[in-house]
């Protein structure tokens, strides 16, 4: 970063880079002055937390400022010569057709779902020859056929797949345009590849073929790719080089291995050190108490659900499962999108009925109460936390007069400041959300938490912090978890017991040590391979 | 598959709906003041003669099998005599209903391109945005009645570039379709279809500025929202234009809401026809139920009534299946 380097070797140069947004009235700084360069071939992994104007220098990157007619923004952001900030909206949107390809993070929404999958990868004029081409690279199965798809006939998966396929299927271009480059990638692939989180939202054996599909890109087309993400395992897996950004500025940058294994920013050291990782140590677990007060069973749950398109056709989610929960156990239902394993959850939470098969709840566990992914809207945005809180202590007939007192208790046991019961969730950050989302959900004192992936939508630092917490209510209060993530580190790191779901089935079950130490189904030890991990990288540098 | 099931559950509804009109249509005529006979009879008709015209009229009897009555008569296409034409009001309806059907159909589409306009130009920041609220302000304050006035005025007093009123032609014009734009066309009389354009023009503007102020304000809101969409700033990385990713993409997935308000203001401008029609003496249906209504022609109105009930539920039937048409999700859920 701080060498310069010639620009015929960069297909991106960014110089001293400010965005500021004008928040109502108060100007804000997403990027303070930022320098960065991708060179050809090269994949660089911007890391940050939310908030730390990663996106927005992607969007840069891109010619798509975010914000309105008051954001300022000055420096340059040059690609292949044509200057993305202020050139011409003509120039920027010729780059944008044959220069660059974009991957966002969410697969559900980036694609437009009134049409057909195949159209928008070859948005930008490729034929169907290479339309297939693009699909079979991406790793989507029978492309004949899935181009005829629409969006939401796919898996969150393949819909990422499909929006990468769209993002190296770039224009041709003419022969006198961009003849500055000598090895610039043949006509249809894309020079540089802009992928914002691309993996956040899939599971951990696709995240792991998509960085590996960004890995051959660059290999076989010589693609240079700047891949933005929160998460440094994902980055340690594929990138030349790392550069880590905090508030707007670059704190340090730097070949992956060097940053990985010897961060010299107190930042990067953070962001290192809260990382929960496959590779942790176990954290210190009490011995189970005997004999085991047993609060949940459920016994040969079977759940169908109707398929589209076939009359009468049912997929079956969940096959003959059988479930134990004890007081003051944390259990990890760990499986991919698909597995069943929020489907199980909801059956156990009594909004879904299963097809077959019975819940049995004792009756000391009261009602279980439900923790969601996204804590922001499964709170009530305008209502304040401590009325939320209210409603639910009512519901469990907590005296009026006893509620204030109960709200006040509430927060502190989730480490909320008690100035945040007067706030409204629109006003709190992620991670408080989650808490206060927590907070609700203890409100009457149940025996059992089900937990579906509660922390896979916080930073890293974020989601430490809460799983930390979720352990602490369990070993202080005695609430027994069930928790589904599809993140082994978290697993690690809050589990006593794992069940492994795959395909409606518990394809293993076990202590987590035992789970984790000495798999013996071969799903378990993939999921443990594709797991991103610094460990690989830290061992390789020393 | 699935398609056909949801078009065949919504025609089972629609036919419910229908009955339920006739039903409501009927037990208010019956609770009008007016007696049916009196009418029909004339206000010096002896007893005898009021009772004879009870007995034809099949009332007198339980308001169920006065009902059933009706309902019979109807599904036989009888729907009375009107006492001021003294024709089938059947008759009377099929000579006026085609100038109404023509009106509210040139209305429609200029309701729709306007709406499309006004929706289009709204959604994009910039010099037009303020123009668009300035008339979509204007447009849906207006009251019909005052912008026939005012049009009246400007562009037959005082330019005198369309004519005041009547769908031009003669009478002997009528052809097989009773639509005077199709007919002359048919006929290849171009003279005769300019005719009839310019004495469109004025009454199906007028009918049409509400509905494309209406429509365009939804799909200014939804278009808006979809441009805001993920999957437009995907098509926006792809370096497409703004048009090219609206027409391609925004205008597609915003198009339901206004849909559902298009067909509302389908119906809005079949009973706003009554007004325009009489403003612009228009020969249609509406002309003949503000006659019928000074009148007190039960039979008329109770037809027209019928008759624009029936389209209105028609037009919301077609908009709800055009609505699951378009989107790839809806046609399979259900």
């Amino acid at each position: 970063m701080n060498t310069h380097q010639p620009s015929e070797h960069n297909i991106a140069t960014v110089r001293d880079l400010v965005v500021e947004f004008d928040k109502s009235g108060t100007p804000f700084q997403a990027l303070k002055g930022i320098d960065l360069d991708i060179g050809i071939g090269e994949i660089v992994a911007l890391v940050g937390e939310s908030g730390s104007g990663k996106t927005v220098l992607g969007s840069c990157l891109l010619g798509l400022v975010p914000g309105d007619a008051k954001t300022s923004v000055t420096g340059s952001v040059n690609v292949e010569g044509i200057d993305m900030v202020h050139g011409t909206e003509r120039d920027r949107r010729w780059v944008r057709r044959h220069v660059l390809g974009a991957v966002f993070q969410d697969p559900l929404t980036s694609l437009d779902p009134m049409m057909r999958v195949g159209a928008q990868v070859g948005e930008r004029g490729a034929s169907d020859d290479r339309i297939l081409t693009a699909f079979e690279e991406c790793g989507i199965p029978e492309p004949k056929v899935r181009i005829r798809y629409w969006p939401h006939q796919l898996s969150g998966g393949l819909r990422q797949r499909v929006s990468i396929a769209g993002a190296i299927t770039a224009a041709n271009r003419p022969a006198d345009k961009g003849t500055e480059r000598v090895n610039r990638p043949e006509g249809g692939i894309p020079a540089l590849i802009i992928a914002d989180e691309p993996t956040t939202a899939l599971d951990v054996r696709v995240q792991d073929q998509i960085v590996k599909l960004f890995g051959r890109l660059r290999d076989e087309h010589g693609c240079s790719v700047l891949l933005i993400t929160h998460d440094l395992g994902v980055a340690a897996q594929i990138a030349d080089r790392i550069v880590v950004m905090s508030h707007g500025e670059v704190c340090e940058s730097g070949p992956t291995a060097q940053i990985i294994s010897s961060p010299q920013h107190p930042y990067t050291q953070g962001l290192i050190a809260s990382r929960l990782d496959v590779s942790d140590p176990f954290p210190h677990r009490e011995p189970v108490q005997e004999p085991p007060n047993t609060l949940m069973t459920m016994t040969n749950i079977v759940k169908d659900f109707r398929t589209p398109h076939v009359r009468g056709g049912v997929k079956r989610v969940l096959h003959d499962v059988d479930l134990q929960l004890d007081a003051g156990e944390a259990l990890v239902l760990v499986g991919e999108s698909g597995s069943g394993k929020s489907t199980l959850l909801r059956i156990a939470a009594g909004l879904e009925t299963p097809t077959a098969g019975f819940v049995d709840i004792a009756r000391s566990a009261g009602k279980p109460q439900l923790i969601f992914q996204d804590a922001r809207s499964s709170l009530t945005p305008w209502i304040r936390v401590s009325k939320q809180l209210g409603e639910r202590l009512a519901l469990a007939g907590v005296p009026r007069e006893e509620r204030p007192a109960r709200v006040a208790e509430l927060l502190r046991q989730v480490g909320l400041d008690e100035r945040m019961a007067q706030s409204r969730p629109r006003e709190l950050s992620g991670g408080q959300c989650q808490r206060a989302a927590i907070a609700r959900a203890m409100a009457s004192g149940p025996g059992v938490l089900l937990c579906d992936e509660p922390v896979s939508a916080l930073d890293a630092t974020l989601a430490s912090q809460v799983v930390d917490l979720l352990d602490d209510l369990r070993r202080t209060t005695g609430v027994a978890l069930l928790f589904v993530t599809h993140d082994l580190a978290v697993a690690k790191r809050i589990a006593t017991r794992v069940a492994v779901l795959n395909d409606g089935r518990i394809v293993e079950q076990g202590d987590v040590q035992q789970i984790f130490n000495t798999p013996t189904h071969h799903y378990t030890r993939q999921l443990l391979e594709a797991s991103p991990s610094l460990a690989k990288v830290k061992k390789v540098a020393s | 598959m699935t398609l056909l099931r949801q078009i065949a559950v919504r025609l089972a509804s629609l036919a419910g709906v229908l009955v339920l009109l006739t039903f409501a249509v009927y037990f208010i005529q019956r609770q009008l003041p007016t007696d049916p006979a009196r009418v029909l009879a004339g206000r010096t008709a002896t007893p005898e003669a009021l009772e004879a015209a009870r007995e034809r009229l099949g009332i007198g009897k339980p308001f169920l099998t006065e009902y059933f009555h009706f309902l019979g008569r109807l599904l036989h296409g009888d729907l009375g005599t009107s006492i001021s034409t003294r024709t089938p009001v059947r008759e009377d309806i099929s000579t006026y209903l085609p100038a109404t059907f023509e009106l509210v159909m040139v209305a429609t589409i200029l309701a729709l391109l306007g709406g499309l306009i006004i929706g289009i130009l709204g959604a994009r920041d910039g010099w037009a945005v303020g123009l668009v609220r300035i008339v979509s302000v204007a447009g849906a304050s207006a009251a019909s009645f005052l912008v026939a006035i005012l049009f009246l005025l400007v562009f037959y007093r005082n330019l005198g570039w369309f004519p005041a009123g009547g769908r031009g032609g003669t009478a002997a014009d009528s052809g097989a379709t009773g639509l005077r734009l199709v007919d002359t066309l048919v006929h290849f009389d171009f003279s005769g279809f300019w005719d009839a354009a310019m004495h469109l023009m004025l009454p199906s503007i007028v009918l049409a500025i509400a509905p494309a102020v209406a429509i365009g304000r939804v799909l200014r809101g939804s278009l808006r929202d979809a441009m805001a969409s993920d999957y437009v700033r995907s098509a926006n990385a792809k370096g497409g234009s703004w048009f090219e990713v609206m027409r391609r993409h925004g205008l597609r997935n915003a198009l339901s809401p206004a849909l559902s308000m298009a067909g509302l203001q389908i119906g809005v401008m079949l009973g706003g026809s009554v007004i325009v029609e009489m403003i612009f003496s228009w020969p249609g249906v509406g002309n003949y139920l503000a006659t019928a209504i000074a009148a007190s022609d039960l039979a008329a109105i109770t037809g027209v009534v019928l008759v624009l009930g029936v389209a209105y539920v028609t037009i919301n039937f077609v908009v709800d299946t055009l609505q699951v048409i378009i989107d790839p999700r809806q046609r399979e859920a259900a």
